[in-house]
């Protein structure tokens, strides 16, 4: 065999970002991370609220909220953040994990300071009544019907969720359920708003082409004025009590193509110690072509047509998962065998030296690829701030790979891909 | 000073700076074009090779991104998993690929990984090994992802929609080829189709990023200047022409769908036509959120979670359409709403002042592309591909700038109103017959599409006229 190139992870080198980070007397906390570069910005505003924040009996409410979020202010007519940014040549979206709603916004940076303002205004002054909710609801089941009901294999998320988590918000994932969502009324709405769209629940990043203090006093201007509740931010204390026994399932659907499994293991939350070392075994049981499930599953044995892993890192305890789309003409049973394999000789031996160096190099080589763009960076700063508790983490990340020995990943996969530890879904062709 | 209960004006705008390139030919006649980008350090390369999809024979659907899919599959000097384990050792991507126009292999690394992931590019662009087992094996995988294809009505509706723009035409069959196509591709067509097609003096390298020029040129000439094209020269296949665009709706029954994909669209104009930027302007008319189709679709109606336009490239004519996903049961009304919406692009046509905001979508969506390595990279070899002149990336913004309401107007009223193909994939019992009234229908079983077939079932005839419903079932 030819000696392969290599590298070694530690030659890879990426200037810390220098932020600032200062939280508002009213309680919101902002981070600026400037970079002058192209002319171009990134505003991200989350808040802490997510599909595990949903009432019980009213799962898809944070991401219903998102959409309401869309409908104009007492000032401003709805899609008015449309016209901010797609009008002048930017964009803006939003997302809802199980933990966060994440606003944001990439415009040409003379027009920071006006989605600043319109952020703000949407968290002081938003507009909801029947109508707005009535259509919105709508059209987040059609979302509902689109990603879920009408996509091959749309469903199995939601079945993991539900599946895995026996007590805790997780097991309602975050589009919902459409009779929980019909069910709702427009006071339950006003007071979901009420509760978690507050300043001290929101944090707001800005990177890019700006001066940190410019932005810092407009971030002061708009978003200081707006008064905080004096009541308590409810929290999800729900704690799951551990898996002492396999679960598995079987869910069959007219629109499944090829058998799919998915074994879902319970893991810590994403500022654990161990949540490194997830992130390594989810790289090398399943990113790139080098990859054990890859190898193994899709080129040696051609058993399967897709297969990864996830180390699905939260807020709150987690999920990491390993998923096989069969090959055709495949029984899921033998997909499923060489999986069992593949998960148990991570548990029985450690990783090679060169195969460890090669997963560092990936993870250190895909978190300099993401400092490419504001809004990566901009996401990145508030995932570190709301999964993990701090901003600081983004800087430490690459030298926190790079700590992860063989041995620190062979113990998380002995800790915690466990037999007892695992919810599996067969997911078939009716 | 603002009170913080108005909408505060905007600053004036910053200067965007665009890259530049510099460009040298080597002996081979390989053009390598090298732009300077220091932010991070990544360095990104593509080769194009300025064949693809439309070179194939329609017997032989799906031997370009055959070929393509092999390429990192073996080497003479490496096999798959070494070549897997060494992009991986080195975090680096390499990806190969075809369109219709165009093959394209590239690579991107951290600085200190990329002399190395380059020499891999070069490596299995010169000598792929196309090994049996590599050949059946992507043909396993190919045939196997068609089903997954098959089984999404949207992606079923994009395939038919470029049967019935192009039929026999380079853009008729599918990329991705048939079962029957793949069945049949053996070693030695793809082995064919990469000696004669891939060929330095048919191709160019674009390469940048944490690097000068000088640095980049002196790595291509030292790992692909020794590349030799063959001694005859390129010839290329004209392929069938085009048909004249025709109003239809062609309907696949497939009942099991979750929901009706549409899709509704027309031939247009090839990259270098005058009437390039109007119609990316047209388009961008018509897609985005605030766009038209989204606008009547969703946000005026709530028929679907989306409607989207779409518009690319290419040498040849180039598809135009627009496309969305909705219940069966409101088929019919998304048929008529899709339809009025591209007439109202003379109806009630975009004004000037319409246009600033529409264009400004297309110049942001320009910049923040060239954010990116990778998007620079992809930038300049478009530009390569389409024999651009070398300053059209340093002008576009202004030309986008330059397309006045007329000209967005007259682009429609001659490309995009008449003669306009629709096509509906979902559950035919609910709004077949109901079209049928008002518009030449064709309803195809779902079991009956074959993709291979020019008509688009194997036993229609090529020049058939369309098969009139008076109703289904």
């Amino acid at each position: 065999m030819t000696a392969l190139p290599t590298i070694s992870a530690a030659a890879i080198r990426v200037a810390p970002f220098a932020y600032a980070d200062r939280t508002l007397a009213n309680g919101l906390r902002a981070i600026v991370i400037p970079d002058r570069r192209v002319p171009s910005a990134a505003l991200n505003v989350a808040y802490r609220v997510g599909g595990k924040d949903d009432p019980p009996g009213r799962s898809g409410f944070a991401h219903l909220f998102e959409h309401l979020m869309f409908k104009g202010t007492t000032d401003t007519a709805p899609e008015t953040i449309d016209r901010l940014t797609e009008d002048v040549g930017g964009f803006n979206n939003a997302f809802t994990t199980e933990d966060i709603t994440n606003y944001y916004e990439v415009i040409p940076s003379n027009h920071l300071e006006r989605l600043l303002w319109a952020e703000a205004d949407r968290l002081a002054a938003l507009t909801v009544n029947e109508d707005n909710f009535i259509t919105e609801r709508e059209v987040v089941i059609g979302e509902y019907d689109q990603r879920i009901l009408a996509e091959p294999y749309g469903m199995l998320d939601e079945l993991v969720n539900r599946e895995a988590y026996r007590v805790h918000p997780y097991r309602n994932g975050v589009i919902g359920s459409p009779a929980e969502l019909n069910a709702a009324s427009l006071a339950d709405v006003v007071a979901f708003h009420a509760t978690y769209y507050r300043p001290d629940n929101a944090v707001v990043v800005v990177a890019g082409d700006c001066d940190v203090e410019e932005t810092f006093g407009w971030i002061e201007r708009y978003f200081g004025r707006i008064a905080t509740p004096a009541s308590a931010i409810p929290r999800v204390r729900v704690v799951e009590p551990p898996q002492t026994a396999e679960r598995e399932f079987t869910y069959r659907a007219a629109n499944v193509p090829l058998p799919a499994l998915e074994e879902a293991y319970h893991i810590p939350d994403a500022a654990h110690p161990d949540a490194a070392a997830l992130d390594v075994l989810e790289t090398a049981l399943g990113a790139g072509r080098s990859s054990r499930l890859y190898t193994v599953l899709i080129y040696e044995r051609q058993l399967a047509t897709s297969a990864w892993a996830s180390a699905d890192l939260r807020e709150q305890p987690g999920l990491f998962s390993v998923r096989v789309t069969c090959a055709r003409g495949v029984a899921l049973g033998d997909a499923r065998a060489a999986l069992r394999e593949e998960l148990e000789r991570v548990r029985s031996e450690p990783l090679a030296e060169v195969e460890l160096e090669r997963v560092r190099t990936q993870i250190a080589s895909a978190l300099v690829r993401a400092r490419q763009t504001n809004n990566g960076i901009a996401t990145a700063f508030v995932r570190a701030t709301t999964e993990r508790g701090d901003p600081a983490t983004v800087n430490g990340d690459l030298e926190r790979y790079l700590a992860v020995s063989a041995a620190d990943v062979q113990r998380v996969a002995l800790t915690y891909l466990g037999a007892e530890n695992r919810t599996v879904i067969e997911y078939l062709p009716a | 000073m603002n009170d913080g209960a108005t909408l505060p004006a905007a600053g004036p705008p910053h200067q965007a700076a665009i890259p530049t390139s510099n460009e040298r030919t080597l002996d081979n006649g390989l053009r390598v074009i090298a732009f300077e980008q220091r932010n991070l350090p990544l360095v990104a390369a593509q080769l194009v090779v300025r064949c693809g999809g439309a070179a194939e024979r329609e017997d032989e659907a799906g031997l370009s991104a055959m070929v393509a899919a092999l390429l990192t599959q073996g080497s003479a000097r490496l096999s798959a998993p070494e070549i897997a384990a060494a992009v991986d050792a080195l975090g680096a991507r390499l990806d190969a690929g075809s369109g219709y126009d165009a093959s394209v292999v590239s690579v991107s690394a951290t600085t200190p990984a990329f002399p190395q992931a380059f020499e891999l590019l070069a490596d299995i662009v010169r000598a792929p090994a196309f090994a049996p087992a590599e050949v059946e094996r992507v043909r396993t995988k190919s045939i196997s992802d068609l089903s997954l294809t098959y089984a999404n009505p949207s992606a079923v509706a994009r395939l038919v929609g470029h049967r019935v723009a192009y039929r026999d035409a380079p853009y008729g069959h599918p990329l991705a080829g048939t079962a029957a196509t793949l069945a049949a591709l053996g070693r030695d067509r793809v082995a064919w189709f990469h000696e004669r097609f891939y060929r330095p003096d048919d191709a160019a390298l674009v390469i940048g990023g944490d690097l000068t020029a000088d640095e980049a040129f002196a790595m291509a000439e030292r790992v692909l200047g020794n590349w030799r094209a063959p001694a005859t020269p390129l010839t290329v296949p004209s392929g069938a022409p085009i048909p004249p665009p025709r109003a239809q709706i062609v309907i696949v029954d497939k009942p099991e769908s979750g929901r009706t994909a549409l899709g509704a669209g027309r031939v247009t104009i090839p990259r270098r036509s005058p009437d390039y930027v109007a119609a990316v302007v047209a388009t961008a008319v018509l897609s985005g959120y605030s766009g038209r189709m989204n606008q009547e679709i969703r946000v005026k109606r709530g028929l679907s979670y989306g409607a989207h336009a779409s518009f690319s490239p290419r040498r040849l004519p180039a598809l135009f359409t627009v496309s969305t996903l909705v219940d069966h049961g409101r088929a019919v009304e998304a048929t008529e709403v899709t339809l009025a919406t591209l007439r109202s692009l003379v109806d009630r046509p975009a004004s000037d002042d319409d246009l600033v905001s529409r264009k400004a979508t297309v110049t942001g969506g320009f910049y923040r592309g060239i954010e990116t390595i990778d998007g620079i990279t992809g930038a300049l070899a478009e530009h390569v591909l389409f024999d651009l002149p070398p300053d059209d990336l340093q002008q576009f913004a202004a030309r986008v700038e330059a397309v006045d309401a007329a000209a967005v107007r007259d682009f429609a009223a001659r490309m995009l109103v008449d003669d306009v193909f629709v096509v509906l994939v979902g559950d035919a019992s609910r709004f077949a017959s109901e079209l049928a009234r008002t518009h030449p229908v064709r309803v195809i079983p779902g079991d009956a599409l074959d993709l291979g077939a020019p008509a688009l079932e194997a036993s229609a005839p090529v020049e058939g006229r369309p098969i009139v419903h008076d109703g289904v079932g």
